[in-house]
């Protein structure tokens, strides 16, 4: 719930201090506004906090030990887990994408700035935000099932997001645009130089996702719960 | 069904510590078990390999004939309590029971039926973060009972409760197995539990010590005897002369053990010794505890 209300407000900050604040000849090109309308992809950093939390808070106050004894079936447990994952990333993407678009679109409309993006841009970033957040909430239960320490769970989240992919992708493009947060960039429908297709992104995403999913369901299974 | 619970072999390694160490024991249905051991003896580590919190090194364990990770709903079969901190501290305890009565596939009227069993249901609204140590054991206990299982498991109930926390549980597990019902319950105390148990399984250095009834283990004990007296010297010579060794309590009485007040008695009289007090001791069943626990077994 505090996530949520934390997504809501970072979300609406953002996107009205940039529809307001942006110069107009700063928001006129397509890939401009692919920008503004797709921020609420936001949504992705609490969406897989949600999913980190999903696994990492059981055992920092220890209810995994009663989860588990309730339901030895650690992949049927791990799997109903990335179903609730994938859920509330949906609902995190629905939300913050809906509102920063919402926004954006009346900005636009109200500062009689030409909508610069064809149907199909629109559909992309829509359906690229939401599907990608709610990938996000399946990585971050991978990830919580990774490093079940809350703390070192969440500080990689967003070391990776904010740090280490910009690092990489800032030095070696080439590696750098197969990373999950600008395989998502892509998924959008930013076109930026050494960015992969779409529907490239939206595979490598993907791919991602079930990595992580899996070696946490792995890692999960062989794991002693103390 | 043989045993409620078979350990064959149960061995756990941690690197280079050898927490368990090819640990076999039986269980059977009706019974209490005090699963007994000092701190570090492995008792935790075992139990968690029974529940399949932990996998063995080797051996194998079956609860029901089944490793616990096969029991259909197990929540119906075992209930367990590890650590009585296991909640979310910002949910009630109602709220932390329905989460799990869900699990089980169990209606909301079972939470209801457990809080009462336990005399939980004044704080069941309050979360948990404000129960008192005693209260959270309760809960834990609670939630091990929702299934109505036939099975009790409980590493450690009775710490951090008060006397009389520890006499309602007491009371509980003895009403709990007059049913017929299975209870292994662990301690590091044995006086905890010498007046729950039917029979005991000591643990050391994560071996078998002993396995047997409360009955055997206070045989055992034999008639330990403490008597004072102003000639305490010439008392254990005397003693010592027919065979029966002593040793001093602290507060400057002698204790004799293995033999009966009776025998001491006489033997006093016969050396012309005056004797102030002579006492059966019932309390050496703790002696006996340590005496096999604090045995270096490596």
């Amino acid at each position: 719930m505090g996530l949520l209300i934390g997504l809501v407000a970072l979300a609406l900050l953002f996107i009205i201090l940039t529809c307001t604040l942006s110069p107009a000849n700063s928001i006129l090109t397509e890939q401009d506004q692919v920008g503004l309308l797709s921020f609420g992809s936001i949504a992705g950093v609490f969406s897989a906090l949600a999913g980190i939390m999903l696994v990492t808070s059981e055992y920092r106050f220890g209810t995994i030990r009663p989860t588990f004894l309730f339901n030895p079936s650690r992949s049927r447990l791990f799997t109903s887990k990335i179903i609730a994952g994938a859920i509330a990333g949906l609902v995190f993407g629905v939300i913050g994408e809906g509102l920063s678009f919402a926004v954006g679109m009346l900005t636009l409309k109200v500062r009689h700035i030409p909508i610069a993006l064809s149907g199909g841009n629109v559909t992309v970033i829509l359906v690229g935000a939401i599907v990608g957040t709610a990938l996000w909430g399946i990585i971050g239960v991978g990830l919580g099932a990774i490093l079940p320490n809350q703390v070192g769970a969440v500080i990689s989240l967003l070391a990776w997001g904010f740090v280490v992919e910009n690092l990489v992708f800032g030095l070696l493009p080439s590696v750098g645009r197969f990373l999950p947060v600008h395989a998502q960039n892509a998924m959008m429908g930013f076109t930026t130089a050494h960015y992969l297709s779409g529907a490239a992104g939206t595979l490598v995403l993907i791919v991602w996702t079930v990595a992580l999913a899996g070696i946490g369901t792995t890692l999960l299974k062989g794991r002693d719960v103390n | 069904m043989a045993h409620v619970i078979q350990s064959d072999s149960l061995t756990k390694r941690y690197g280079k510590v050898l927490a368990v160490d090819d640990l076999s024991f039986k269980i059977e249905s009706g019974t209490i078990t005090g699963f007994l051991g000092p701190n570090g003896a492995g008792k935790t580590t075992t139990l968690r390999m029974l529940l399949g919190l932990a996998r063995p090194t080797s051996g194998h364990a079956t609860i029901f004939d089944v490793p616990y990770e096969q029991l259909e709903t197990p929540a119906l079969r075992v209930g367990a309590v590890l650590e009585a901190t296991d909640f979310h501290p910002g949910r009630t305890g109602r709220d932390h029971l329905r989460t799990l009565s869900r699990a089980a596939g169990l209606p909301d009227s079972r939470v209801d039926d457990v809080l009462a069993l336990v005399e939980l249901q004044s704080a069941a609204r309050r979360r948990v973060k404000g129960y008192s140590l005693g209260m959270r054991q309760r809960l834990g206990l609670a939630a091990a009972l929702l299934g109505n299982p036939d099975l009790l498991v409980l590493d450690e109930p009775a710490n951090g409760l008060d006397p009389e926390g520890v006499r309602w549980l007491r009371d509980f597990l003895r009403d709990f197995a007059s049913g017929g019902r299975t209870v292994l319950v662990s301690s590091h105390v044995l006086a905890e539990v010498a007046q729950t148990v039917d029979q005991v399984l000591i643990i050391n250095h994560g071996r078998l010590v002993t396995e047997s009834s409360l009955e055997d283990l206070t045989m055992r004990v034999g008639g330990s005897v403490r008597v004072r007296s102003p000639q305490l010297s010439q008392l254990a010579d005397a003693l010592k002369r027919e065979g029966i060794e002593s040793s001093l309590s602290n507060d400057r009485a002698l204790l004799a053990h293995g033999t009966t007040s009776e025998r001491v008695g006489d033997i006093s009289f016969a050396a012309g010794l005056a004797i102030h007090e002579l006492v059966s001791e019932g309390s050496s069943l703790e002696e006996v505890f340590l005496d096999l626990t604090s045995g270096d077994a490596s």
